[in-house]
């Protein structure tokens, strides 16, 4: 799970899920199984990532790309965001990845799927052969690159940001710190194997699309890994299509990345296309980085060989939509907001008073204020459309509970339940002032206002404080003794397609930490901890998907937070640009795929 | 500047009347001649009744927006977006069209003046009261005194105060600091106008000080047994107040766009009290879309800066006619 504003207005993070049954694409059936739901999602008439075609493509040409922020990390084993994705997916090869309108993992340094033992505690994964690192290491990448690279990132110096959320079940990786780890055995050259310690053998296969299995050549890349922070970012080498510029030492920074201004994707030499699926159309992809959403929208639009690599602005989706038309696509799938309030500590430790704001709550208006039914769908539950088990959680329309009922906003529910909380005139009149963070700017801040007028319409006080998203993060929302009570805006994506990634880190109980919690509003029902941890072990994705779809349902029936928004990515590129968007991530750009005309 | 004293001048005060030897001699106060000298001027008179009429909406807000049947400024109504999301502009209803959140805009304006107000007086009354004592203290006993305290003035100008704004309100967002007492908000902004601006007038302050308090009336105060506090606020301080008033009109415009500017900076006002600054930086990403959000609070504090501005250019001829 990645909170979506960690790098607010940079990077909705991954929305892998399952789309494809819904769209013709040739990816197996099983997925519509799951229940991704993609189908109920509209797209405004406009083109979406499931129906751009992969194929035939012009060869050449460099594509600008045009980044308002800078990256975060461009180490394959840091990556975490959408906006690091553009480039790490388009020079890095995990064991799995995803086409861009497919969220079904496809082999990609492996040469087939993995194999999971009957005990669920073995995953094997064979690797391609010939498949070489850039220059300047050039040899072929064997298993033992994949096991550094996930061995690195429990290195203090590399900090995986998802390493122990997936790979804490792999033998010795609790304790490792970026040496061996004994559950990661490499039996020959072209085998890895994984030993679990629980019967984790699905959740762990499923990861494999992260970045962190990308390889990485030890002998080439362990003196940089010794720096703190790790400088392999700056040295690194490449697997995909494409490589970062760099000398014949391998250097990247200030050749093939400048931070805070510029990075140039040229193509990798040691790359052969019959190892790979995708077909890299481009020859250079030139990112310049800078400028603001605005203008950049409108440089876009009016440009040629063009893209907007980040969620352009409402009025760049607006002026596409009215005058572009065809140089816009909706991607749905890409992550939801909710609000978080304070289940501990505070007026809503009372289920009766959640379930009071969610029915007061006019979640029409806070999608509106989104930017209208192109980009948003109302949320009704927690799972979001494309993830296995939207369907069985509910579908668009969600649980039928009365505070669920009317999303335009039902007072005279919400007068019911704060009655029932035992506030007899139907207000609240608990005299406690409400300490309420948001983040400020953009959509988010509407989010918050919005969330403060429906909380003091219903008789609270209120204090409304507008930080920067991460420090919202950071600062308060993510530190539980802070004691927030409500947190208007938090987003959430998945890190692929399995709802798992979307649930646990937001609402298991056992998963609060004193800093960086992801747990938000602090909710630690015993029942809900214990169907999740039972969760976890399910193999297979429909069962994963109606055993994860219950667990929606029951933070639904407890109104662990207040869902309102289900975002869809909205794209734009200019006149000249084929673009191919993705589905299981945001639906960003796909720069193996996209083309010029 | 006068001491104290009624200056004397012919009754007719114009033409060659006052060579009538037998026309009525009367005196007149220094304020008597200040406003003869302001009512000729038209424009501060047209920025002192423009702030009448702010003054009068800031008090009245709640009045003013009822009459004019428009909604309370904190009224969300997303009813009145398109729909992608964009406010809908200027109508007989919303004659100032309303904001992302369907909030009218006139009525944000009309409340944004008490914010721009409040800030702006407090602020410079604060720092006013601040630099004249410091100020005559400094001018008044010299010696270390004055050292002591030019250098903190000193070591106060030096305070990058939009920086340190920044920094408290990221601080001390959402508990405060030293206990609580330091909120982001109308406080803070008007305690960091107040801590920015008192040295400035201090300084003016400390140097008519140093001049006045060798001139003759002051020795003669002191000859009769007058204590120190007697001629400094009693004797010293009245003959000061034409440059303070005029220093502190020209200080309102400066803390009325500190304030917008800290707001725009998202650490001066909490929403959803509305703020020009506020406004102004909430309506810059959608300004193709919606230029009505930017145009009218930016036009309101266009115009009352430049109020102020010509209220004090105004109020400084009048009160010093020789320097103007």
């Amino acid at each position: 799970m990645r909170s979506t504003s960690t790098v607010a207005g940079v990077a909705l993070a991954a929305a892998a899920a399952l789309l494809i049954s819904a769209c013709g694409s040739s990816s197996s059936g099983s997925t519509g199984n799951a229940g991704g739901g993609a189908s109920a999602v509209s797209t405004g008439g406009f083109a979406s990532p499931a129906t751009e075609s992969l194929s035939g493509g012009k060869r050449g040409g460099m594509l600008v790309v045009l980044n308002e922020s800078d990256f975060e990390h461009l180490d394959p084993g840091i990556a975490y965001y959408a906006v690091d994705y553009e480039v790490v997916f388009a020079t890095q090869r995990p064991l799995y990845s995803n086409k861009p309108n497919s969220q079904e993992p496809t082999p990609d340094m492996a040469s087939g799927p993995a194999e999971i033992s009957p005990d669920n505690k073995t995953v094997t994964v064979h690797l391609k052969e010939g498949v070489h690192f850039s220059p300047p290491v050039n040899r072929e990448v064997t298993s033992e690159d994949v096991a550094y690279a996930i061995e690195r990132g429990a290195n203090p110096n590399v900090v995986n940001p998802y390493f122990l959320s997936y790979f804490k079940a792999i033998e010795g990786a609790p304790e490792a710190s970026g040496g061996p780890i004994r559950g990661i055995q490499t039996p020959n050259k072209h085998t890895i194997v994984f030993h679990l310690t629980e019967p984790k053998g699905q959740i762990v296969a499923d990861a494999l699309v992260l970045p962190l299995s990308a390889a990485v050549p030890k002998d080439y890349a362990e003196k940089f890994d010794k720096d703190k922070p790790s400088d392999y970012a700056n040295y690194q080498v490449a697997t995909g299509p494409y490589m970062l510029k760099n000398n014949a030492e391998g250097k990247v920074l200030g050749i093939g990345y400048i931070p805070g201004k510029s990075a140039t994707l040229v193509r990798n030499p040691s790359w052969k296309a019959n190892t790979d699926y995708r077909p890299a159309y481009l020859d250079e992809i030139d990112i310049k980085i800078g400028g603001t959403n605005t203008v950049i929208g409108r440089q876009v639009l009016e440009g040629t060989n063009v893209v907007q690599n980040e969620p352009p602005a409402q009025a760049s989706i607006r002026l596409a939509a009215e005058k572009f038309k065809s140089q816009l696509e909706i991607a749905p799938g890409a992550g939801s907001h909710y609000i978080a309030v304070n289940n501990k500590v505070g007026p809503f430790s009372n289920i009766d008073l959640r379930k009071a704001v969610w029915a007061a709550l006019d979640r029409t208006a806070m999608n509106k204020a989104r930017g209208g039914e192109l980009v948003t769908n109302v949320a009704t539950h927690f799972i979001f459309p494309t993830i296995p088990g939207f369907e069985q959680a509910g579908g668009l329309a969600g649980p039928k509970v009365d505070y669920n009922e009317h999303p335009e906003g039902d007072a005279a529910v919400a007068e019911k339940y704060i009655k029932l909380a035992g506030y007899a005139s139907g207000k609240y009149t608990g005299g406690q002032t409400l300490e309420i963070v948001g983040s400020r700017g953009g959509p988010a801040e509407a989010d918050a206002e919005i969330a403060n007028q429906t909380l003091k319409n219903l008789g609270f006080t209120t204090k409304l404080t507008l930080v920067e998203p991460a420090t919202m993060y950071s600062k308060y929302c993510g530190v539980p003794k802070e004691e927030i009570e409500v947190c208007p805006s938090v987003g959430v994506a998945d890190d692929f397609a399995d709802p798992q990634t979307v649930l646990n880190i937001s609402f298991n109980g056992k998963l609060i930490n004193p800093t960086e919690n992801n747990n938000w509003g602090q909710v630690n029902v015993p029942a809900i901890n214990a169907a999740m941890t039972a969760a976890e072990s399910v193999i297979g994705t429909s069962a994963r998907a109606t055993a994860w779809a219950k667990i929606d349902d029951e933070l639904v029936q407890d109104a662990a937070a207040i869902p309102f928004d289900w975002d869809k990515q909205a794209n734009i590129e200019g006149s000249e640009v084929k673009g191919v968007g993705d589905l299981w991530d945001v639906g960003e750009w796909d720069y193996n795929y996209t083309s010029l005309k | 500047m006068s001491h104290g004293a009624a200056e004397v001048v012919s009754a007719p005060a114009a033409g060659l009347d006052f060579l009538d030897v037998g026309a009525e001699i009367a005196a007149r106060s220094p304020w008597q001649l200040f406003w003869r000298r302001f009512r000729r001027d038209r424009v501060a008179l047209v920025s002192l009744a423009f702030i009448a009429f702010l003054i009068v909406l800031a008090f009245g807000a709640p009045l003013v927006v009822s009459l004019l049947g428009l909604p309370g400024p904190d009224v969300q109504n997303l009813n009145l977006t398109d729909s992608f999301g964009s406010p809908l502009g200027p109508s007989s209803a919303h004659p100032f069209g309303v904001d992302p959140l369907g909030q009218d805009v006139m009525s944000r304006v009309i409340y944004g003046t008490r914010v721009s107000l409040e800030v702006a007086i407090l602020g410079t009354a604060i720092a006013t009261l601040i630099g004249v004592t410091i100020g005559t203290l400094a001018g008044f006993y010299r010696g270390w005194v004055d050292t002591l305290l030019a250098r903190t003035m000193d070591v106060f100008l030096s305070i990058p105060i939009l920086l340190l704004g920044l920094g408290i309100g990221a601080a001390c967002a959402v508990r405060g600091c030293v206990g609580g007492v330091i909120q982001p908000g109308l406080g803070l902004i008007i305690f960091l106008i107040a801590l920015a601006t008192w040295p400035l007038i201090a300084r003016i302050v400390r140097g008519l000080v140093l001049s006045l308090r060798e001139r003759e009336f002051i020795e003669a105060s002191r000859a009769l047994g007058a204590s120190d506090l007697r001629i400094m606020f009693r004797e010293i301080l009245p003959n000061l107040a034409a440059p303070i008033i005029v220093y502190a009109s020209l200080q309102i415009p400066f803390n009325i766009l500190f304030e917008a500017s800290l707001s725009y900076l998202g650490v001066g006002i909490r929403p959803p009290t509305p703020s020009w600054g506020q406004m102004i930086a909430a309506a810059t990403p959608i300004f193709n879309t919606a230029w009505w959000y930017m145009v009218f609070p930016g036009a309101a504090l266009l115009a009352t800066v430049l109020a102020f501005n010509l209220l004090g250019d105004g109020l400084r001829d009048a009160l010093n006619p020789r320097g103007a």
